[in-house]
């Protein structure tokens, strides 16, 4: 099992008992969310559980790229588990976060780390190579994440030092490192069971989706630590160096000779953000990044953050000052160390702000709420709205259940998402600046699976037409181009560029239920099982090959692998895996109590007209009088009657009954889960044929 | 053993030391190793020495893994022969080093050696171990005279090692050393690594720790100077 350490490590928190799982018995399923998805299959015995409840299963995997030199995904990790974020059920979820950590848990010796039960009292988990031991958490319990973390390198770090290295162990055959380990950890946010509560790795990395840090605080987990000096095992070595070598020379970004071109895994490395990066500064990427996507700063402010958690004070602080001040960064770096979902933070108080406006939410007014909203913008209000949700301090309870919780709590929630100032789309998590009025994949994805799916698989699509366009600029890409390039990449779908066509009288089209399920199984195997990073993969269309084609395909995402485990694995026969993932994960649903009825948009997303998001305007591909271009999917809406015949097409595309949306026996026996057909069969949830 | 140090004492070896920061070219003064004044035999010079930039580096410790998969043949961090350090609460650039052997002028780890494994070799001058002839008393370790010693110890193949300019990569097919191609310089994604047949001041961290920022880093908004 070249890739593999051959073992994960099980934790049972109840009992305080220390195990281990054979990697082997999973390896079909090759890594990350895939293995999280079948251990918790098999370890959570009752699926209908709560979150919250001790029996809730979590898994943290890597995979056989993790700690490798493959471009871009060796320092990704997959968490699964019951979320406790999603509404009206905490469905089976997942989160992903990069950095050093599934790389330092391979070093250690594990492929991964399965929590269940839950202590008694605060604790923190200390891996040293195979060494683990549950240590009491009595002086981290009440820190921030950084300083959870700074604490926990302290006392690992005052091992036996040598020369500048740091010895695991009196022996010395132990090995030496002159690392810190790798802390994963919540927030005050997660100790206090919030809902909207993360897992934060070193400075920026976390993963902030489901609530796993509300989990965590649940099962009294304040971190995870890992420092190892173990060897991963590599079948080919000298053809995962060429083709790392091959990967920058002809794919990455080129410093010498940039392309003017929309860019993917060739962007340069700099900061994916929304807030100015300062300038004295350095880009800063997780383990093996080919381009590193954030920043670390010569202030030492909002270092390690990007995307989301750049957006979410931004703008109420270039309203304020007219300018942006230090204050974004100070607010960005208190949301990390809280511990806090950046999406919730941010929708929320967009909610917040318009609640405000209304006249129905302020100091002694309906929903009463002391903070001080002329002075939004500024550091202290993000401080005091940050701790409030952090400690649940007075309506900050509210805001902890996040804000759909909130809003039901207030009697507001069937208003607000009618209105649409809400902008929860699905399963009560926010908007990701992705509507599906707009981006309709995303959507739909999100919708049919169990969160804000966060891939951006074709979200460039949008991205890189738009600005240009708006800029006033010919689209480097003809929407006809582009769409070309892209289908021949969709492997099992390929060649269907009509499966891009984002206008709105294709949203409802069988070839949009194949892009669906494209992004599903893609999703499912590549970048939540091997862990490839969804910011730089796939890698669809890219300025330095000549006919634009990325690496996607058989040349790339497999040929990493195939180098580190051995074996000959296709594109094609990964996405089959993720097939298979993706109906086992269903299957999970079902048991918690899917049904194709539960499976609807808020409702603002068929009755308000879209207003164009972040630009104003929203462009994407599609054929309008039999001609390619890019449509301006502003003003857009869905339409009800026509949503639900798309998920009759989706069901029956995917082998799934579309009465109910469950899966059938023959779907999955078809991909070896016949064991999980009988289960469903033996609580009368199979599908019908 | 024509290029083996036959004497030197450390009040020469001091001596020569400060000789070279005023030499650029030290090893064209000593080619191949001869007798200088006052009967010290001198190491031959490397014909390569690894250049870093801690401030262009992303930190993603490629380079790091890369060494350890072109020479052992597997993945690990504590064997690359390049090591980059972190910490993500500290300030730019105080948040990153990188340790990379020098290949000093006058090599402590070499002096150190009670068997000569650690060694110069013949043809390039790299500083390098022969395992075969480590006993494992990681005197190089003790004797290389940087805060993390970049002689190192390799506990799955119990010997000393360091870098040798990917010199002998038995799992990289590409021809390395001072005349070839260097892994981590070949992987860095930003091209915070640079080889140069020139041999840096020796004194301080001038010479190693470089600029190698130019005006397309300018242009992606990151300081230059
Ligand atoms: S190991 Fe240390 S002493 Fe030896 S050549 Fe490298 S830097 Fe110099
Ligand atoms: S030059 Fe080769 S041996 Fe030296 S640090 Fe780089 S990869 Fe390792
Ligand atoms: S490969 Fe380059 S950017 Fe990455 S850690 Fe090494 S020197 Fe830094």
């Amino acid at each position: 099992m070249k890739g593999y350490q051959g073992k994960i490590l099980r934790v049972d928190l109840s009992n305080r008992k220390i195990t281990k799982i054979e990697t082997k018995k999973y390896a079909e399923y090759v890594g990350g969310h895939g293995i999280g998805s079948a251990i918790f299959w098999d370890l959570c015995k009752d699926k209908t559980i709560d979150g919250f409840d001790p029996a809730n299963v979590v898994t943290i995997m890597g995979s056989p790229i993790s700690g490798t030199i493959t471009p871009s995904g060796s320092g990704r990790c997959e968490v699964t588990g019951i979320g406790v974020q999603s509404y009206p059920i905490g469905w089976y979820t997942r989160s992903n976060f990069g950095g050093r950590f599934s790389g330092m848990m391979k070093y250690a010796g594990w492929d991964g780390i399965v929590i269940e039960g839950k202590a008694d009292k605060p604790v923190w988990i200390d891996v040293r190579n195979s060494d683990v031991k549950i240590r009491d958490a009595d002086g981290l319990w009440g820190l921030s994440t950084w300083e959870a973390q700074e604490e926990i390198w302290e006392v690992v770090n005052k091992s036996v030092t040598k020369d500048g290295w740091k010895a695991l162990s009196s022996s010395r055959d132990a090995g030496f490192t002159t690392q810190k380990p790798a802390v994963l950890a919540i927030g005050q946010a997660g100790e206090n069971l919030g809902r909207s509560a993360c897992l934060i790795h070193d400075a920026g990395n976390g993963a902030g989706q489901g609530g796993f840090g509300g989990v965590w605080g649940s099962k009294n987990l304040k971190a995870i630590s890992v420092i190892g000096t173990g060897s991963i095992e590599t079948d080919d070595p000298n053809a995962l160096i060429e083709a790392r070598i091959a990967a920058k020379n002809n794919y990455a970004y080129n410093f010498d000779d940039p392309k003017v071109g929309w860019n993917r895994f060739s962007s340069s490395p700099t900061l994916g953000g929304f807030y100015d990066r300062e300038e004295e500064s350095r880009p800063q990427s997780c383990m093996g990044c080919i381009a590193g996507c954030r920043a670390r700063t010569a202030s030492g402010l909002g270092s390690e953050s990007s995307c989301v958690e750049t957006i979410f004070y931004a703008d109420f602080n270039r309203r304020k000052f007219g300018k942006q001040t230090r204050d974004a960064y100070v607010a960005t770096d208190l949301l990390q160390k809280y511990g806090i979902n950046a999406y919730e933070a941010w929708r929320g108080l967009e909610y917040l702000e318009k609640l405000y406006k209304l006249g129905v939410l302020g100091p002694g007014k309906e929903i009463d709420c002391p903070l001080d909203f002329e002075q939004l913008g500024t550091a202290e209000f993000a401080e005091e709205f940050l701790r409030m949700t952090a400690f649940r301090e007075g309506i900050g309870d509210d805001f902890a259940e996040g804000f759909v919780r909130a809003a039901e709590r207030w009697g507001r929630l069937e208003e607000d998402w009618k209105t649409g100032i809400l902008v929860y789309p699905y399963w009560g998590c926010p908007d990701h600046m992705y509507d599906p009025r707009a981006e309709i994949e995303w959507g739909y994805a999100s919708i049919v699976g169990d969160r804000d799916m966060n891939q951006h698989d074709f979200n460039g699509l949008y991205w890189d037409p738009t600005k240009d366009i708006l800029g006033g600029k010919q689209p480097y890409l003809s929407a006809e181009e582009v769409t070309k390039v892209i289908a021949e990449k969709l492997v099992p779908f390929e060649n269907n560029p009509k499966m891009l066509d984002f206008s709105l009288e294709n949203a409802y089209s069988e070839d949009m239920a194949k892009l669906v399920s494209w992004t599903q199984i893609y999703g499912r195997f590549w970048k939540n099982s091997v862990l490839f990073c969804d910011w730089r993969w796939p890698d669809l269309y890219n300025p330095n090959a000549p006919d634009n084609s990325g690496l996607t395909g058989d040349e790339g995402e497999p040929k990493f692998l195939n180098a580190i485990i051995g074996g000959n694995m296709t594109f094609s026969e990964g996405m089959e895996t993720g097939r298979k993932i993706w109906n086992l994960d269903n299957a999970i649903y079902t048991l918690q109590g899917r049904h194709r009825d539960l499976v609807k948009f808020a409702d603002y997303i068929y009755d308000i007209p879209y207003d164009g998001g972040l630009m104003g305007s929203y462009y994407l591909p599609g054929i309008e009088n039999g001609e390619w271009k890019y449509i301006d999917t502003k003003g857009r809406k869905l339409d009800r009657d026509k949503f639900e015949e798309w998920k009759t097409k989706y069901y029956k595309l995917e082998g799934w009954d579309p009465e109910t949306g469950w899966p059938t026996r023959s779907a999955l026996k078809t991909l070896g889960l016949n064991h999980v057909a009988d289960e469903l069969e033996k609580r009368s949830l199979l599908g019908k044929e | 053993m024509a290029n083996e140090p036959k004497k030197s004492s450390r009040r020469d070896f001091i001596k020569i030391s400060s000789a070279s920061v005023i030499g650029l070219s030290l090893g064209a003064l000593i080619p191949g190793g001869k007798w200088l004044e006052n009967e010290v035999y001198a190491i031959p010079a490397s014909q390569g020495y690894l250049l870093v930039d801690t401030k262009k580096c992303q930190g993603c410790s490629t380079c790091t893994i890369v060494c350890s998969l072109a020479h052992e043949g597997k993945q690990n961090l504590s064997l690359g022969r390049i090591q980059v350090q972190q910490n993500p609460f500290k300030a730019f650039p105080d948040d990153i080093k990188i340790d990379q052997c020098r290949q000093c002028a006058y090599p402590a780890c070499v002096t150190a050696c009670p068997t000569k494994a650690l060694h110069a070799d013949k043809k390039t001058g790299v500083r390098l171990v022969s395992p075969d002839k480590c006993i494992g008393c990681q005197r190089c370790m003790e004797a290389c005279p940087y805060e993390t010693s970049n002689a190192a110890w390799n506990h799955e193949d119990k010997n000393g090692h360091k870098c040798d300019l990917c010199l002998e990569t038995p799992f990289w097919k590409e021809q390395g050393g001072p005349n070839g191609k260097q892994a981590c310089v070949q992987v860095c994604p930003v091209n915070a690594i640079a080889f140069t047949k020139e041999i840096p001041v020796q004194a301080g961290d001038g010479g190693y720790k470089v600029n190698l920022r130019d005006e397309s880093w300018k242009q992606l908004g990151y300081p230059i100077s």
